[in-house]
């Protein structure tokens, strides 16, 4: 007898092993946060720590998926196509509340807003407002902003007597007069990214943005074919006059940071995450050196820039749902978004954040930063995001490969898009 | 002719090209992990590491728990390679000694799972596991890399066993074993170089493996290490030399366990397996 | 007598039983791993599933199938798919040979050869596209480099579709011809050195005794290396996904697959592609099949 009961143990055990239990015993509500490994997951433990010791009652555990927005986005797809409950809460990219909202992956929070809906709302950024309303619902709340700057040599642009550009061809012509004066081969007038990640979505976008374009206007396509190519050429041209170098297909973000840092780039079109580096990086060569501006328009065209960011969004298929809103709204409060400035030099994504004196004295170039992020705009807002997102920034890519003419490239995106959106 | 392919300087080319080919990438990525971020864009670049520093292998260990990854990789690889070997000597063996008809037939079918890549298989396996409660577990990882190794290992246990002589088999059941102690006492020890063979490749193939893993083990504490490799790097960033670092930790158990082992691999393979 | 026994056991029906029970956990497992998951893919490629648009799920019968048809995308990615399947696996097994042989010299040291030997086998496939997709940076890899050293022309590899494709078989063909040469090596031990001392004997010259003696000998340790080798290529992933060329130019069958199941969450198209992905492996284990058994009887 005794025998047989060991045996049932150790089978016990033995099953245990391979088929652990996930569900916990109920006294304290479990919540769990997924964010990407890029988010400071310090941070948010060092957040969750302090929201517990006010809720009690609340237990926070953090799951930290791939380092980037694409890996994040792979995982999340696979775990909610499943319809799984053991996320709660999840901080998604600013170019997804489309997609989760479509596929009812996101809990709408505007219930659980209610009647300080609008109160609540409108001390965000309006952009940012705006990409995590999907239909009229609230999808999402703001949590981290950012935005494309462009970062320039103040040392070298005084040296020759030159302002800041506003149009994409002044550009072009203080960057040659630099690059002659320097006479350095290994100078780069510009630095963008032509490589077909995400940031070239962007690439393609500002030119385009600029003279006015859309990509989808009331639901439906409006590709613009004129703006499109003229936007390209733009680029094409910035290269094949050797302003941008010649292998701008390889350029990922990074590399532009790095090129940027290592003192061998006058202009770069990089996010806000390179502010820091350039000031402190530990072989830096620009510290104090670097101005952020708004980027240049296109000819005729007015100044955008594009949007980043990352919002917090509670799971339709977690069992914790009013607890979830109620951490997410704390964690989308003005106080943490000080925080995150403080500790992880995140953009805030309230403008009364950019004018704290405490954030200010952190980070003197967050009144710089403002008026350009109050230029941004959100990427396309579709459910079909990823898909779109390939059409433009491959395209974008091979034409800076130059394996395909602007008119080619322009016939994939048109059908690439009509697919996408069919 | 005959001289200058017995000439003791041709053995010494061939070595140099088998041993450059074989090392040349993992000596290099070991000298990456060596320079920093700024020798590293340097240009023209560098061969030889300028100012060698080991801060990139704090950094490997510092940005992520790269032990951990080690260990998962470590006990998945191992209990799939052990559950595929119990799952495939036992189909091998009924294939090639028990009556059965159509033997080849379910070796085929055995052999056919090869043409479903796992690539493929992901979303369905997904829920599977979902159904089952098992993503995040070991688990969800050991059973379909079992199956991915079945076909391989099923192919050269048959080729062994068919290559035991029955009368020893005979001989042992003659003496009153059963038909399964005669193949755990007498069968496997004369396979062994062939249960040895399939062992190692099915340890490699789990090893290997990353989408997969990436999908249904995103949790740290269950990250294998082709995944966890990949966690090094950001949004934006490509830390090489971090990576570096990282990559050369994780081919020590690799190297060590060819070491040991590399001696039975070649004769595992030579004494009966693998042939067709 | 004691035979006669044994005979009479071996026929007896208790038997089969046992051995079906000895192959039950196999093909349990492939049910539920395999085929249980193949039949849920062949049945949603007749539907309309594309999960972020959040519409309801519709039959469609055939139109998934028309559309990769109709998708330059999707021939794009069969096209790689077999330059690549084309090109690696008789590079492998060029190059495993080459290397097998070299290994088969009688070395004093055999510990570093075998290490070298099995190194890039026992390398995950995804390092190896990272590693190799650094080698062939236009700035800062070491294959530029060394162009430049010895006077040629740099090229920016991953801005063009035929280089990428070029540096991708490179790298495949690394790591794989490091298996194939460990198969092949352990297929040449087992040749008989008589053989070739017969040979020497006749006046054989060493290249006859290559094709009359080593090559029909190793054909079958190459027939069952081929078929693994290239359902594998056929499946290519990691490595043309850690190195990509220009926009798509250099996609796989596997990664569209990937794409547009998991980027895309379009999961009926993405089941058809894996369809027409089971049907290439299939014919071409049907083609190997036949040679097999023709080469058999």
């Amino acid at each position: 007898m005794l025998h047989k009961r060991l045996l049932a143990i150790l089978a016990f055990q033995v099953v245990g092993v391979f088929f652990p239990a996930h569900a916990q015993s109920a006294s304290p509500i479990a919540l769990n946060v997924y964010v990407g490994g890029q988010q400071r997951p310090d941070i948010m433990r060092d957040l969750f720590a302090q929201y517990t010791a006010l809720h009690p009652g609340i237990k926070i555990s953090l799951e930290v998926g791939g380092a980037t927005s694409e890996l994040s986005q792979k995982y999340l797809n696979m775990v909610l196509t499943a319809k799984d409950s053991t996320l709660d809460i999840f901080l998604i990219d600013i170019i997804r509340p489309a997609q989760f909202a479509a596929a009812r992956w996101a809990e709408p929070l505007d219930s659980y807003l209610g009647s300080e809906h609008e109160a609540y709302l409108s001390r965000f950024l309006p952009a940012y407002r705006e990409a995590t309303t999907v239909g009229g619902k609230v999808i999402a709340l703001p949590a981290l902003a950012d935005s494309l700057f462009l970062y320039y040599r103040k040392d070298l642009l005084a040296k020759y007597g030159e302002l800041p550009p506003a149009t994409w061809p002044e550009l072009a012509r203080v960057a040659k007069k630099i690059q002659q004066g320097e006479a350095d081969p290994n100078l780069q007038g510009l630095s963008f990214q032509g490589k077909a990640v995400e940031g070239a979505v962007c690439t393609f976008l500002l030119p385009y943005w600029s003279l006015g374009g859309e990509i989808i206007r009331d639901g439906k396509t409006s590709f613009e074919r004129g703006k499109a190519e003229a936007g390209l050429n733009m680029w094409r041209k910035m290269v094949s006059d050797g302003v941008a170098k010649k292998n701008s297909a390889e350029v990922g973000t990074d590399d532009t940071r790095k090129e940027f840092q290592a003192g061998r780039v006058v202009f770069g079109v990089i996010w806000g995450y390179a502010w820091n580096h350039f000031q402190s990086g530990a072989d830096t060569r620009v510290k104090d050196k670097v101005g952020v501006i708004k980027l240049p328009a296109m000819p005729g065209g007015k100044s955008v820039s594009c949007m980043g960011g990352w919002n917090w969004a509670v799971s339709a298929y977690g069992k914790h749902k009013a607890e979830s809103v109620a951490l997410v709204r704390w964690l989308a409060s003005p106080e943490v978004s000080k925080q995150l400035a403080l500790k992880g030099s995140f953009h805030p994504v309230f403008p009364s954040v950019y004018k704290d004196p405490e954030v200010l004295a952190a980070a003197p170039w967050f009144a710089d930063a403002l008026p350009v992020v109050e230029t941004a705009r959100p990427r396309p807002v579709t459910p079909m995001y990823r898909a779109i997102s390939d059409a433009l920034r491959i395209n974008t890519n091979t034409v800076m490969a130059g394996v395909k003419t602007p008119q080619q490239a322009l016939d994939e995106i048109e059908q690439r898009v009509a697919r996408a959106l069919r | 002719m005959n001289n200058f392919f017995t000439a003791k300087r041709l053995r010494w080319v061939a070595a140099a090209i088998v041993l450059l080919n074989g090392f040349f990438p993992a000596v290099w990525i070991l000298f990456t992990s060596l320079k920093n971020e700024v020798e590293l864009t340097a240009k023209p670049i560098t061969y030889w590491p300028q100012n060698p520093v080991l801060s990139n292998y704090v950094a490997a260990f510092r940005d992520q728990p790269l032990p951990g990854y080690l260990l998962n990789s470590v006990i998945v690889a191992c209990l799939s390679m052990l559950l595929a070997l119990f799952i495939s000597t036992l189909a091998a063996y009924a294939i090639a000694r028990l009556n059965l008809k159509r033997r080849n037939l379910i070796l085929t079918g055995i052999i056919a799972v090869s043409m479903f890549p796992l690539v493929t298989l992901m979303v369905p396996l997904f829920e599977i596991m979902r159904g089952l409660n098992l993503l995040n577990s070991y688990t969800a990882l050991v059973l379909p890399y079992t199956v991915l190794n079945l076909p391989i290992c099923t192919l050269i246990l048959v080729s062994f066993f068919q290559d035991i002589p029955r009368d020893i088999e005979n001989a042992a059941m003659i003496d009153g074993c059963t038909r399964l102690g005669a193949l755990w006492h007498v069968v496997m020890p004369l396979a062994a170089p062939g249960v040895f063979t399939a062992g190692i490749l099915a340890f490699v193939n789990a090893w290997d493996e990353f989408l997969l893993s990436m999908s249904m083990n995103a949790a740290v504490a269950y990250r294998t290490l082709p995944v966890g490799i990949q966690m090094y790097q950001g949004e934006f960033s490509f830390p090489w030399p971090t990576i570096s670092a990282a990559l050369v930790i994780a081919l020590v158990p690799v190297v060590t366990v060819i070491l040991i082992f590399q001696e039975r691999v070649v004769s595992g393979l030579t004494s009966g397996g693998l042939k067709g | 007598m004691a035979t006669r026994t044994l005979r009479d056991r071996l026929l007896d029906p208790g038997e089969t039983a046992l051995a079906w029970a000895l192959l039950s956990p196999a093909l349990l497992f492939i049910i539920v791993i395999v085929a249980y998951p193949v039949a849920t893919l062949v049945i949603n490629s007749f539907f309309d599933i594309r999960l972020s648009r959040g519409l309801p799920i519709t039959f469609i019968g055939f139109d998934n199938y028309a559309a990769a048809f109709a998708d330059s995308m999707f021939w794009r990615a069969v096209k790689n798919t077999l330059i690549i399947t084309f090109v690696t696996v008789p590079g492998a097994l060029v190059v495993g040979l080459g290397l097998a042989m070299l290994a088969n010299m009688p070395f004093r040291f055999r510990g570093p050869i075998r290490l070298a030997l099995l190194l890039p086998w026992a390398l995950p496939l995804a390092f190896v596209g990272l590693i190799f997709a650094w080698f062939f940076h236009s700035e800062y890899g070491i294959i530029n480099d060394l162009i430049r050293r010895f006077g040629g022309e740099p090229r920016i590899w991953f801005n063009s579709p035929g280089l990428t494709m070029m540096a991708i078989c490179i790298a495949t063909i690394w790591k794989t011809s490091s298996f194939m040469a460990l198969i092949l090596l352990a297929g040449l031990q087992t040749i008989p050195a008589s053989l070739y001392e017969a040979a020497e004997v006749d006046g054989a010259s060493k290249w006859t005794q290559f094709t009359e003696i080593t090559l029909p000998l190793l054909v079958p340790s190459m027939l069952v290396a081929l078929i693994f080798r290239t359902l594998t290529a056929i499946q290519s992933f990691d490595i043309p996904f850690s190195m990509p060329g220009p926009g798509e130019e250099s996609q796989t069958l596997a990664m569209y697959i990937q794409l547009n199941t998991v980027d895309y969450l379009d999961l009926g198209y993405g089941s058809t592609l894996a369809v027409f992905m089971f049907m290439l492996s299939m014919a071409t284990t049907f083609v190997y099949l036949r040679y097999v058994r023709g080469d058999k009887d």
